[in-house]
């Protein structure tokens, strides 16, 4: 079972977001709420994949993708964004970003994501 | 194998089918050449090599493995033999290769057609295809040489490109899933990901960022790439399918020449390509939508559905314009607008019917193989001649042709057609002709099967008729042409004549049967050692007709007004019985049976007096005799409907009813079945 954390500062997100993965079989290890925390879960927890907001207080989701590809230059880090936001987007994704989805999406587009990581 | 092909919408698999079937058509239309001609040509390769590929293309990308194995191993085999120019060809051999291809394909599509998984084993044929290229290879060392100059200037040219021996150039189009968002953006990722494998990119849109509807344009005409890679077709469109929310890659290999297409450029060419037959390219973009912009391809399901609907109308019309209510009232412009909706609705059915209309060319063509296959297993030397392949036939005819067309083709080639020392012997042409040709004679089609062979022997039909008890009179008594019809009667057909062809448990009556359901008529016409020409007569449509009303009691019979000769009111002197009581009338000297409605619908009727009703004379091919009715109400054009489920329980087949129509006030009328009431009631 593939294991994921999940960064994200609206707790409405966390929530939707692990109930959508785990009726498709993935195991939620941690969440966190900002990018700090976000890494330190990251090194803690060794996650197969991270789903990570991109707008988030203290530390935003391109500095932690950053910090947690240092850490591991091959995470599968999945940037979630929401609509115009297409320049953080871009940095993300020359950041190293795997992918990004974008707010709204259903739980099919969330999971064919994480699955194509 | 079934997610992947489940992931795909239906009208990809239609469009794939579709076309696949088509370049299967023309395939064979090209070896069929060859063989004729006893040689190929650098086009014919060339076309073959081209279908070969884009078939392997598209089958791969509906991940149909075994065909696009097949076709890869082909379009190897022709590759070299096109790259190394090598005319010392087995052609038999070749031929028979491409044909089992085709064969394997079409299997293939049709279970595909079915529902069912495409699981052929394609294994045997393709080793059979790659030994005979490497055969081809030991024999033509030569080639070697001319390939590796080729490849020499290839690389000339690509080295001032700044690219590697091993570049292959492709150009991409890729559409991202609906609702996926940020379309740019996921352009974007696709080319970070492909980075490591592809080099000299180009790309429409060209600007993914500052171009505001970038993101628009590309869910809407997808993404176009053009660049260079060392990895092969299938890795690279693998990379390219696995890109997040890919939902759709187009993928071809292009030559050097035609390598980086400006935006501009890649547009013509997606309109001109075919038309320019451009061999230099082997394109791979089946999926792109229909060339010809001026034509579009339609679901016959709805085609049908339209045609209903059209005939829906029509009768709707005449319950509103011919409406009880109207009766006596000054309606002026209510007439005139009557009759102006008429017109239109006369327009549209036209319209309609003449979409549905469709060459009979391909059906035909089809027979090609059928006689190449029977001359080779036969060891007869027959040419197939086909005219008239312009003549259009309403879809849903067309379709039920082509089974008793090949039953018949066989039964010439098979039965018809000597052997060559038989021919050689009679002092005919070594060479057995079969002609098949299709004209239009105003309300139907016929279409003619000739062959020059021994023709049919009356005698020999005769006495096995009579040994299967098929003889209803004297044969003294019978002209050739109802000697001939004898072979229609089921059970004519004994397991004597049954050979591989001809035989398959199929007997003449079978076609006959095929073709009276599409209300046609079939004839023989045959001169001992001179040949047979069998005629089809069939309506050029079968969903509308003209009718005539009559009535018998409370209930109102359509009968199809091309079967009526006259009608008339009996006179008493005319009547007369046979020697079993049944009821005849004499006209012009020949003596008709009469068919009384009334008795075979079991109606009750005030007219029973055969003076007092009237009688209609109509006629089969077999013969013409006279209905009796209480009287006859009009014409009226009416839309045939079949029987209702509900009702074929009854085994309404041979009750003498062949459909049924409504009728302008809305009541229903039962369609007479002319042949079959004559065989039933006479």
């Amino acid at each position: 079972m593939k294991k994921v954390l999940i960064v994200d500062d609206a707790a409405f997100m966390r929530h939707t977001i692990k109930a959508m993965l785990e009726k498709n079989g993935f195991e939620i290890v941690g969440e966190a709420e900002n990018g700090t925390i976000g890494v330190e879960r990251y090194r803690e927890l060794s996650p197969d994949i991270v789903t990570m907001d991109i707008t988030m207080p203290e530390k935003d989701g391109i500095e932690a993708l950053k910090d947690i590809r240092k850490i591991d230059s091959n995470a599968k880090v999945l940037m979630v964004s929401a609509m115009g936001q297409e320049k953080l987007v871009k940095n993300s994704i020359i950041a190293g970003a795997k992918g990004f989805i974008v707010k709204p999406f259903k739980e099919d587009k969330l999971v064919e994501a994480l699955s194509k990581l | 194998m079934t997610e992947d092909f489940n992931n795909y919408s239906e009208p990809m698999l239609e469009m794939f089918m579709f076309e696949t079937n088509q370049s299967m058509e023309q395939l064979e239309e090209i070896l069929l050449n060859i063989e004729s001609n006893s040689k190929i040509t650098d086009d014919d390769i060339n076309e073959i090599f081209r279908i070969m590929h884009t078939i392997k293309g598209s089958s791969s990308m509906m991940m149909f493995g075994n065909i696009s194995k097949l076709t890869h191993s082909l379009e190897d085999l022709f590759y070299f033999i096109r790259e190394n120019k090598v005319y010392s060809l087995d052609l038999t051999k070749l031929s028979d290769l491409v044909f089992s291809t085709i064969d394997f394909i079409s299997l293939e599509i049709s279970k595909i057609e079915k529902g069912e998984e495409p699981d052929g084993d394609e294994g045997s044929l393709t080793s059979q295809i790659k030994d005979y290229l490497n055969s081809l290879k030991e024999d033509n060392p030569t080639g070697e040489i001319i390939l590796s100059e080729d490849e020499n200037q290839h690389e000339n040219f690509i080295s001032k490109e700044g690219i590697t021996e091993n570049s292959i150039k492709y150009i991409a189009k890729i559409f991202f899933q609906e609702d996926c968002k940020m379309e740019n953006m996921r352009a974007f990722t696709l080319l970070r990901d492909m980075e490591e494998y592809i080099s000299d990119v180009s790309h429409i849109p060209e600007d993914l960022f500052d171009d505001n509807d970038a993101s628009e344009k590309i869910a809407k005409e997808g993404f176009s790439i053009s660049f260079v890679s060392e990895e092969n077709y299938e890795k690279v469109f693998s990379l390219l399918k696995d890109g997040m929310f890919v939902e759709l890659v187009e993928l071809e290999e292009i030559e050097i020449e035609d390598y980086k297409l400006s935006d501009s450029e890649i547009k013509e060419d997606d309109l001109e390509e075919d038309a320019s037959s451009g061999i230099k390219k082997n394109v791979n973009n089946s999926f792109s939508l229909n060339k010809n912009k001026n034509i579009i391809s339609v679901n016959v399901e709805k085609m049908d559905m339209l045609m209903d609907l059209v005939g829906e109308i029509v009768i709707t019309e005449s319950m509103v314009t011919k409406n009880p209510e109207l009766k006596n009232l000054e309606l002026e412009s209510f007439n005139k607008a009557a009759r102006q909706l008429r017109k239109l609705n006369n327009e549209l059915q036209d319209i309609v019917m003449s979409i549905r209309m469709i060459q009979i060319g391909p059906t035909f063509h089809k027979m090609h193989r059928i006689v190449r296959d029977m001359n080779k297993q036969l060891g007869k030397n027959t040419k197939l001649e086909i005219s008239g392949e312009e003549t259009e036939v309403d879809k849903n005819i067309i379709d039920t042709l082509g089974e008793p067309l090949m039953h018949l083709i066989r039964n010439s080639l098979d039965h018809g057609i000597e052997s060559k020392e038989e021919r050689i012997a009679k002092g005919k042409d070594e060479r057995g002709l079969i002609s098949l040709d299709a004209i239009n004679t105003g309300g139907d089609v016929v279409i003619s099967i000739q062959d020059d062979g021994k023709g049919l022997d009356r005698n020999k039909i005769i006495e096995k008729a009579s040994k299967n008890n098929l003889l209803t009179k004297s044969p003294e008594d019978m002209s050739d042409k109802e000697v001939f019809s004898l072979i229609f009667l089921p059970g004519f057909s004994t397991k004597e004549n049954i050979t591989e062809y001809s035989g398959r448990g199929v007997g003449m009556d079978v076609v006959k049967r095929s073709i009276e359901k599409v209300g046609g008529n079939i004839q023989i016409e045959s001169e001992m050692d001179e040949g047979t020409t069998i005629s089809i007569k069939i309506p050029l449509t079968l969903a509308i007709i003209d009718g005539m009303k009559i009535s018998v009691g409370e209930s109102i019979f359509t009968v199809p007004t091309t079967t009526i000769k006259e009608s008339f009111k009996a006179r008493k002197e005319d009547l007369i019985k046979d020697a079993s009581d049944n009821e005849m009338i004499m006209i012009r000297g020949d003596a008709y049976p009469v068919v009384r409605l009334h008795d075979v619908f079991n109606l009750k009727s005030e007219t029973e007096d055969i003076m007092e009703g009237i009688l209609v004379m109509v006629e089969t091919e077999e013969t013409s005799y006279c209905l009796f009715a209480d009287e006859i109400l009009g014409e009226q054009q009416v839309v045939v409907k079949p029987i209702p489920g509900y009702l074929r329980q009854y085994k309404v087949k041979d009750s003498g009813v062949a459909g049924c129509a409504i009728l302008g006030n809305a009541d229903i009328s039962l369609i007479l079945d002319i042949s079959g009431i004559a065989n039933e009631y006479i």
